[in-house]
């Protein structure tokens, strides 16, 4: 144990130790520098600024006199817009050909598609007598339009059901179809 | 990040100069090559983050960053911000046990 190596070696020591906290010390700054750049902790003005804003918007939604029934159609959504709570755009029934609303649409397909005997009556009249005897026949026939599940797909192919015979062309499009 | 920053001279370079690469060197090429400055690096920075000295200089760091503005800070602001302050207040107990295996290292890497 003798003297000067002693204090040799602790110089050294304490020079690698230096050194590896200043390589910690740059790598912590570098993960700051990183944080402050991307914006990844909020600053506390910034803070203070979102709290306030939502703070705002949690009373607005609390608020006990705002009932969502009387309030839809006053209330804005994030790009300052407001709408009716029932959907207005008007579209053409592709079964029927009529001018149905958006909002009302669905309902329309079950009466006018679907489950309803006064469906089932609509569409056999239309249709021609072969068709009549098939659809009467097996409730899930290809060609039965009304079975709604197959019906869908078999529409698309253009098969000889009522509605299908429109598609049958190539022209019509059934968004409805699309999932 | 996990890895240092800065990189250890090459030993070319010492050589280039005509004469033995300083006994500091020569250990430090030792010393990575053993592993032992990453284990090293790895210890020391697990301690610091126990202690709590690393959300110390965490949080000078965004005080200055708050007072600077984000957009005007530099790694190298915040480096010169928190080494005199960070050298000073590393805890006692552990530099007296990176020192002691530093010291061990040398010992057995002794020459």
């Amino acid at each position: 144990m003798s003297g000067p190596n002693e204090d040799k070696n602790t110089q050294l020591s304490s020079h690698f130790f230096g050194d590896l906290l200043d390589s910690i010390i740059v790598d912590v700054a570098s993960e700051c520098h990183r944080i402050a750049k991307l914006g990844l902790d909020r600053n506390l003005e910034e803070e203070e600024e979102e709290m306030r804003l939502s703070v705002q918007a949690r009373a607005r939604v609390a608020d006990p006199s705002n009932s969502s029934e009387t309030n839809t159609k006053y209330v804005v959504d994030i790009f300052g817009q407001t709408h009716p709570s029932i959907a207005t755009e008007i579209f053409e029934c592709m079964n029927c050909g009529r001018s149905i609303a958006a909002g009302r649409f669905a309902p329309h397909l079950e009466k006018c598609m679907g489950k309803g005997r006064k469906a089932r009556l609509k569409v056999t009249r239309s249709s021609t007598a072969a068709q009549n005897r098939y659809s009467r026949g097996s409730p899930v026939s290809a060609y039965s339009p009304y079975s709604n599940s197959t019906s869908t797909n078999r529409l698309s192919n253009g098969t000889p059901s009522v509605a299908g015979e429109e598609y049958s062309n190539g022209t019509y499009e059934e968004p409805w179809n699309k999932t | 990040m996990k890895h240092s920053v800065n990189r250890p001279p090459t030993p070319d370079a010492a050589e280039d100069q005509g004469k033995e690469p300083p006994l500091q060197e020569i250990i430090n090429v030792k010393l990575i090559e053993s592993g032992e400055k990453e284990r090293l690096m790895e210890l020391l920075r697990e301690r610091l983050i126990d202690c709590g000295w690393k959300d110390e200089m965490k949080a000078l760091c965004r005080a200055h960053v708050k007072k600077k503005g984000r957009n005007n800070v530099t790694v190298d602001d915040l480096v010169h911000l928190i080494t005199p302050k960070g050298r000073a207040s590393v805890p006692d107990s552990v530099k007296a046990e990176l020192l002691q295996r530093i010291r061990t290292f040398l010992m057995s890497a002794a020459l």
